[in-house]
């Protein structure tokens, strides 16, 4: 089945008539933006934006979980990664991203005890298998991951894991795009919203930002096709100045999403406050652990709670996570911030569009 | 900025494992021969132009569909060797065995690597082992270094590549490296992927004996063709251009690339070449290599350009371009 959609959702002539179309429809100068980073992935790796009229521009957005998470949560998982005794596992991007002092990949060159994971599963098998060990996951993502990590905590829960632990650094979607909207020189025609994450959240989701803002908004899947039809769509709001909230993804997202997986999610987890780097702190925008889950909460077992830092000077992570700058725009592009050596978080996800600006053009 | 520690991400064969080589190791061991950067070196002693090569294997885990360390060592350096158009002779190899590794699984893999060289018709004629304490290496390390003899007239190099010629893949990409990834513990795919392991030699003295004068000959290993494509565009100074439409990538390879979030382009391959040939050639060095057991799946994906110079693009499925650059830091999965 994966094959099939991929056959069809690349097909060469279906994607020459979509570009054929939005040529054809295109009048505007329009801002596009692509909220997420896989999005930001797949529409350089298929060089989409070089079939575009020149008078589109897509500017990637805040969706790339490791981009957002704030120097103080990173510098939570480095302070975990020093503890004695203390596994921490984590998605493999979060290994070069740089702290105020270090990163996970350096603690774990200096003999710090850290595993990539694929899931949080195996992080509470890992714990399972460490007794003697206390086993710390670092939690970061968006409303397609947290519920996965709930489940891991209801997972521990049944199996008397007691040595494992979530430090939740996750965000929630739709309080980024209000907060965006909010932000004072932003100037957007359109977005593209994530699909992964609306396969959870479904459309209904978005329907209190879209009424209030009344921008242009369409679901994408992250194939070719589906990317160049969301386009498309948004183009055509435009042209017609009937902005919309439309779902190109119906094969995957609903109106009402995956019921079950909020369910486990808002069983685990409630809504707080919380910090995204480069843009600050949004309400109601990140997810914590219920009281009575807190024995899992790593922030609270060890005590970890960093002082805010300021951000490296220079990096304008920020202003490119609202589509304020370019990453050619900033000063340490390509200069001191590379995927080598990167500054900051936009630099080092796959995921990131510094980092795919960086490969890619 | 240079790290204070060594980190995996030197040993991914991507651009960290290239700044290593040029800001450390080559500067120390100057000489004409290291910084020619091939897959071996070429030597000349006594009117017998040789081709020696060594690398080592570690990997993890050490037995996986299709093979096990130690066929994948000997292939391997077989295939360094023949990359330099050399037919390989001689193998040594060295083994670090951590205490307590099963003698059968020992047994096991030593009776592979026999096969192994007698199917590339190589000879192991010297070798080492050492046992170090449990914890101190991972099972078994095993390093290969070989040599082999370079027929008078052949030039292949990764400085050959000239503008015009067709780069053609010996077959199906990223096997390898979806293979181990697959087997490790945590990612239990149910697919029939396997190691493309192989010994690449008689493919090579086919199309080396032939008059398809090859320019360029590369094992695409760690880093994937990706990686492999732009060190032969700098080693060259020329540009390269190649189709994603006629890149040839297994449907589960694919499947498993797509559901992790992994490029098949910086994906390990152990059985497959990459040869540069002029356009005239390209047909019948083409069918040289499909008339390989090997190298059924072999096509043409690109060419060699002049313009943007050390410069790797792909032309996507959908008509766009984009630049391939090398592997920066090891793929990792996404996590959205």
């Amino acid at each position: 089945m994966v094959l099939k959609y991929i056959e069809e959702y690349r097909d060469g002539s279906l994607a020459r008539d979509l570009v054929k179309k939005i040529h054809s429809v295109s009048k505007k100068d329009l801002r596009l933006m692509e909220v997420c980073g896989t999005h930001t992935t797949a529409i350089f790796r298929h060089g989409i934006r070089s079939v575009l009229p020149q008078g589109i521009t897509l500017l990637s957005g805040p969706g790339c979980p490791v981009c957002v998470t704030a120097q103080k949560d990173i510098d939570a998982f480095v302070g975990f990664a020093r503890v004695k005794n203390v596994i921490v596992t984590t998605f493999g991007d979060l290994i070069k991203v740089p702290g105020s002092s270090s990163t996970l990949g350096k603690e774990k060159a200096a003999g710090a005890d850290v595993r990539i994971v694929y899931s949080v599963f195996d992080a509470v098998n890992i714990a399972r298998e460490n007794k003697d060990k206390e086993v710390v996951f670092c939690g970061v993502g968006f409303e397609t991951t947290i519920p996965t990590i709930a489940a891991g905590i209801l997972m521990g829960i049944e199996g008397q894991v007691d040595n494992f632990s979530v430090y939740s650094a996750n965000k929630l979607t739709p309080p980024a795009l209000a907060a965006l909207m909010e932000t004072d020189g932003v100037e957007l025609d359109g977005f593209i919203l994530p699909g992964h994450v609306s396969v959870i959240t479904g459309t209904d989701a978005y329907r209190d930002t879209f009424e209030k803002y009344d921008i242009p908004s369409v679901i994408s899947g992250f194939e070719p096709i589906d990317i160049l039809q969301a386009i498309l769509l948004l183009i055509e709001q435009n042209e017609a100045g009937k902005p919309a909230l439309e779902n190109a993804y119906p094969r995957a997202v609903s109106d009402v999403g995956n019921v079950k997986a909020k369910q486990i999610m808002n069983q685990v987890f409630e809504v707080c406050n919380a910090s995204w780097r480069g843009i600050g702190e949004i309400p109601s925008s990140g997810m914590e652990l219920k009281k009575e889950y807190q024995k899992f909460d790593a922030a609270i077992k060890f005590g970890m709670d960093m002082p805010d830092v300021p951000e490296p000077k220079g990096c304008a992570c920020g202003e490119i996570l609202m589509g304020l700058k370019r990453p050619y725009e900033c000063a340490l592009y390509k200069k001191k911030c590379t995927p080598l050596n990167p500054v900051g978080p936009c630099m080092v996800s796959s995921e990131g569009s510094c980092a795919a600006f960086y490969r890619y053009s | 900025m240079i790290e204070e520690k060594i980190l995996l991400d030197h040993g991914s064969g991507g651009k960290a494992s290239h700044t290593l080589f040029s800001n450390m190791i080559l500067p120390l061991f100057e000489n004409f021969e290291l910084s020619k950067q091939d897959d071996g070196a070429t030597l000349d002693v006594e009117g017998t132009t040789l081709a020696f090569s060594t690398d080592s294997y570690v990997v993890d885990p050490i037995f996986f569909p299709g093979g096990n360390i130690g066929d994948l060592a000997v292939n391997g350096t077989v295939n360094d060797i023949s990359m330099c158009g050399a037919v390989p002779k001689y193998i040594s190899v060295g083994l670090i065995i951590e205490e307590g590794l099963p003698i059968k699984d020992f047994k096991l893999i030593l009776e592979t690597m026999a096969t192994a060289a007698k199917k590339a018709g190589v000879k192991i004629v010297t070798g080492d082992t050492k046992v170090v304490p449990r914890g101190k290496a991972d099972k078994i390390f095993i390093n290969t270094s070989g040599i082999g003899v370079i027929p008078p007239d052949v030039n292949v190099s990764g400085s050959n590549a000239k503008p015009g010629d067709k780069i053609i893949i010996s077959g199906t990409i990223a096997d390898h490296g979806i293979t181990i990834l697959s087997s490790r513990e945590g990612l239990k795919f149910d697919s029939d992927i396997k190691t493309d392991s192989a010994p690449l030699n008689k493919m090579v003295q086919s199309v080396i004996q032939s008059d398809c004068d090859i320019h360029v000959l590369r094992d695409p290993t760690r880093g994937g063709i990706g990686t492999t494509l732009n060190e032969i565009a700098s080693q060259s100074n020329v540009g390269i251009k190649i189709d994603e439409q006629s890149l040839p990538i297994r449907g589960p390879v694919q499947g498993i690339c797509e559901l992790l979030g992994f490029d098949p382009l910086y994906i390990a391959n152990e059985g497959k070449l990459i040869a540069f040939v002029p356009e005239k050639y390209a047909r019948k060095a083409l069918e040289l290599i499909q008339q390989d057991e090997f190298g059924k799946d072999a096509v043409i994906i690109g060419e060699v350009t002049s313009e943007d110079p050390g410069k790797v693009f792909l032309k996507t499925t959908i008509g766009g371009l984009r630049i391939i650059d090398m592997l920066t830091g090891e793929q990792f999965p996404r996590i959205c």
